[in-house]
């Protein structure tokens, strides 16, 4: 046999035994930040898909095949994340959950939107995500503009805060939600004294600490992650600052109780309602712990972010992402958190966001 | 304002610290020791171990834990600061200059991976009790807050470098170091044994990185893998800004950039401190190419 003609035959076997296994299995993409700061915060989400899947492939699979999972981490950087979405695709996977970030998240939308895959976030909050008519982009979490205003209200009607200091973390997610806050804040008469980012990998922020306590401020709303959130609040009591402490569902990890050595108070927070109390939620709370330790705060969204696609991939009877679209928006899903629904653009009809605090190092819903 | 200077003053203590490493491994050989970061990382993780052996074997002791962490943290920074000039530098000493760097760079990624995957890909609480105490005790001058913490790291770094100048000026081992820096074949002839002296400098500054560690770790509480990249490159920054390879002028340059940090979050807001300091840096180098002390070439060590 010629070579040219050895080659082409190898070439012939690899392309029919690649499309023998497409046809086995269905690729499922699962990224976010894995490493890092929000190693902690970010890993939870995919291992509460992972367990979603498992429980899906005992079953046997989505539309008669095996499920198969491809995990990527993108380092919870957006140039990272473009990078992982273009590998997912090519891996050739049919829908992804993920990502995390708001800053990982926005720019992957595009490589997925391009290539025709549904993406559906457990995290990511940023309005952004789903104003830019990407008809594939859905995300299981609240939003933003929904959840700053509800911090805003709460600091304004409930805190009667006058002053507030306004601190964010520079990153889609910091930025997009400190705005909100301070829009709503400032619209109910209160006023925001200081406003200001410091980089996502500041750790001393006792210049900002001595700004916000020459400025009156009596609150104060951070806009960012748990890591810097826990340092920050450690310094603004380290300095005699004694006012509330509110932020958004990125301080939402037990982490934050570690580093503030569970004597955080005046600590509240927005996050969804919460779950754990719900009898149907034991099963999966055992399971995930059996698994991979304690639940993070984000494991049930991750978990309830692979259900919902898989029931929509089988009820949509195929991997083609407008069919799977369609049957997203096409009927309300059942979750362990709560009955769920998809309008238009692809964001949740209506998002329970709730005041949470902190007592005991623990967060409890107030 | 006067807030602000004691802040900056803390912060810069830690870029001065960290900026001497990378100043002396100038100063004797010409080149930038990108992975000098990641010892300063390598330190804070020793110095965690440490306080956490401590407390396994005996309790918690103040004290005698952080004499205990500090000597471990050291050992072990400079322990990596001399392997990793024979592992990656060494061979390359007389090879072109692009070389060494990207050996060092490369150094400065394998060992921000290497923590990653096997240490933690998370961050660690630096135990709290050791910084609380420090930070417990303060003092109120007309209406600044300055505490013990602040106080003992800049005693610490005034120290260090005290000694470092003693050890650079009037020492054997210092005059080792200043012949190797301004000839190495001529200091080679004269019956210094340069190998030894270059290794030296990597000890040292990697020592004095691994107190840096420590101080950083108890000032913030967090320490993570990736924590010596910010902390290298400022205080890359202000040893090019004091005129890199110059030893006070690294130290000066530490001062000016932690100011210079909390004056700009003061006056204009944070979201412009890595501006302001990239700024005064571009125009320090138009205006002074050597930096701010760089003229003093003879006493580059």
């Amino acid at each position: 046999m010629k070579l040219s003609t050895r080659l082409s035959l190898a070439a012939t076997l690899l392309a029919l035994a690649s499309c023998q296994k497409k046809e086995d299995t269905i690729k499922i993409g699962l990224s976010g930040v894995q490493s890092g700061p929000d190693a902690a915060i970010g890993a939870a989400p995919v291992n509460g898909s992972k367990l979603a899947i498992e429980e899906w492939n005992a079953k046997g699979g989505v539309l008669g095949k095996r499920i198969e999972i491809v995990v990527r981490d993108d380092e919870g950087k957006p140039k990272t994340a473009t990078a992982v979405a273009q590998e997912l695709v090519s891996a050739g996977v049919v829908a992804v959950v993920g990502h995390f970030n708001s800053g990982c998240s926005i720019p992957a939308s595009e490589v997925y939107d391009q290539a025709g895959i549904v993406q559906i976030t457990p995290a990511s909050t940023n309005p952004q995500l789903t104003e830019r008519g990407f008809k594939n982009t859905f995300r299981i979490c609240g939003r933003d503009d929904q959840q700053g205003v509800v911090s805003a209200a709460f600091a304004r009607d409930t805190l009667k805060t006058q002053v507030i200091a306004v601190l964010n973390d520079k990153t889609s997610y910091g930025q997009g939600i400190a705005e909100v806050f301070k829009k709503t804040f400032e619209g109910k008469g209160g006023k925001v004294a200081v406003f200001e980012g410091v980089g996502a990998d500041e750790k001393d922020f006792r210049g900002a600490v001595a700004s916000i306590q020459k400025s009156g401020a009596t609150a104060v709303y951070w806009a960012g992650m748990f890591v810097q959130g826990g340092i920050f609040y450690n310094q603004l009591r380290e300095a005699g600052f004694k006012g509330a402490f509110l932020g958004g569902d990125g301080l939402f990890d037990d982490e934050f109780h570690k580093t503030t050595q569970g004597r955080a108070d005046s600590v509240f927070l927005t996050f969804g309602p919460d779950y754990k109390a719900k009898p149907e939620a034991q099963a999966f709370l055992a399971k995930y712990r059996k698994s991979f330790g304690p639940e993070g705060s984000y494991s049930i969204y991750g978990y309830d972010a692979a259900n919902v696609l898989l029931s929509a991939i089988q009820k949509a009877g195929s991997t083609d992402a407008k069919a799977i679209s369609a049957a997203f928006r096409g009927q309300a899903w059942k979750t362990l958190g709560g009955e769920v629904s998809f309008d238009a653009k692809g964001d949740l009809k209506a998002a329970g966001y709730v005041i949470w605090t902190a007592r005991g190092g623990k967060f409890v819903a107030r | 304002m006067l807030q602000v200077l004691i802040n900056g003053l803390a912060r810069g203590s830690v870029y001065a610290l960290v900026a001497l490493g990378y100043t002396m491994v100038y100063g004797i050989l010409g080149m930038i020791n990108f992975a000098h970061g990641e010892v300063f990382m390598l330190g804070m993780f020793a110095a965690v171990f440490g306080i956490g052996l401590c407390t396994t074997l005996w309790g918690t002791s103040l004290v005698l834990n952080l004499a205990v962490a500090l000597v471990l943290s050291v050992a072990f920074a400079a322990a990596w600061g001399w392997a990793n000039e024979r592992i990656a530098y060494r061979r390359l000493r007389g090879a072109n200059m692009l070389a060494p760097l990207s050996s060092a760079i490369g150094l400065s990624i394998v060992l921000q991976n290497f923590v990653m995957l096997a240490v933690t890909k998370s961050k660690i609480d630096f135990p709290h009790f050791y910084g609380d105490v420090f930070t417990r005790t303060s003092w109120t001058v007309a209406g600044a807050r300055i505490t013990l913490l602040q106080v003992a790291m800049l005693g610490t770094t005034a120290l260090l470098c005290a000694g470092l100048w003693f050890l650079i000026q009037r020492t054997r081992v210092g005059i080792a170091l200043r012949a190797t820096s301004q000839d190495m074949r001529a200091a080679g002839l004269m019956g210094i044994k340069v190998d030894r002296a270059i290794s030296g400098t990597f000890v040292l500054g990697s020592g004095l990185a691994a107190v840096a560690g420590m101080m950083v770790g108890m000032y913030q509480g967090v320490i993570a893998f990736d924590s010596g990249y910010a902390v290298g490159l400022k205080a890359f920054t202000a040893a090019v800004l004091g005129g890199i390879g110059n030893v006070p002028g690294a130290v000066l340059g530490g001062f000016l950039i932690g100011i210079l940090e909390d004056l700009t979050g003061a006056t204009v807001g944070s979201d412009w401190k890595q501006t302001s300091t990239f700024v005064i840096l571009i125009l320090v180098l138009v205006l002074r190419p050597r930096g701010i002390l760089g003229e003093r070439v003879a006493d580059k060590v």
